[in-house]
């Protein structure tokens, strides 16, 4: 299947998909995008927790140092109420200075925070299942990723929901 | 007074120092407060209706989405 869609000219990473992909070895996936910026914050958080998915051969990492300067208030403040650790500040904070730009975490908070920010944002599942869409993996290999998620890596999901999106992948994915 | 249970968690040092500043300055009453709060706080914005809400969109996405 030829690559036949356009994709995000950038992509900014929250710690949980570059931990989750890699813990699944799947980070080649986000080769699939012009440019993969992390944040600071955010290597310094994978550094700790999973210093190999920073050492791949097959996929060039931007690291990201912070914007000199405080955010704006508006920033700030959506950041304290959604109580944001430093990576999940970070990381849509950088997106907002990028037109376009896909910002990728699998926090709950950090995507509200992203959806109040009118930031595109999607996590480790949307970037699964898009492998399928853009030739990167077979539907099967996909569907066994899918599956391997509760024994291979640390993303939390309750085993009902993810056995409906299994089946959802099973029909609907091409 | 509400029934309490006891929990014994292992917390990073550099958290459990910022939270008893947070206490020792007086912006909350104790620890046992301070982490019940923060605790709350998580669960209502990480509700699991709300994620897997955001999560089919991101089905939604890898499936049909154009980027």
């Amino acid at each position: 299947m030829a690559k036949t869609e356009g994709s995000a000219k950038v992509v900014v990473c929250d710690a949980g998909p570059l931990i989750h992909l890699d813990e699944l070895d799947a980070l080649d996936l986000l080769g699939d995008f012009p440019e993969v910026l992390v944040p600071e914050a955010v290597w310094r958080e994978v550094l700790r927790h999973r210093p190999l998915a920073l050492e791949k051969k097959t996929l060039v990492l931007v690291r990201v140092a912070p914007s000199p300067g405080q955010p704006t208030s508006l920033l700030r403040g959506l950041f304290e109420t959604m109580s944001l650790h430093r990576g999940e500040q970070e990381a849509p904070a950088l997106a907002t200075k990028h037109e376009h730009a896909l910002l990728l975490t699998d926090d709950t908070a950090a995507r509200l925070a992203a959806g109040v920010l009118g930031l595109g944002v999607h996590g480790t599942i949307g970037i699964l299942i898009r492998a399928i869409r853009r030739a990167q993996r077979t539907k099967k290999q996909v569907l066994e990723l899918l599956g391997a998620i509760p024994n291979k890596s640390t993303l939390h999901l309750k085993r009902s929901f993810l056995a409906t999106i299994i089946d959802q992948v099973e029909h609907e994915a091409g | 007074m509400a029934a309490t249970t006891v929990i014994q968690a292992e917390l990073p040092p550099e958290l459990t120092d910022r939270a008893r500043s947070f206490v020792e300055e007086g912006w909350a009453a104790n620890m046992n407060e301070l982490l019940a709060e923060a605790l709350r706080r998580f669960l209502e914005s990480h509700s699991g209706d709300l994620t897997e809400a955001m999560i089919q969109e991101d089905v939604n996405w890898g499936l049909h989405g154009k980027d």
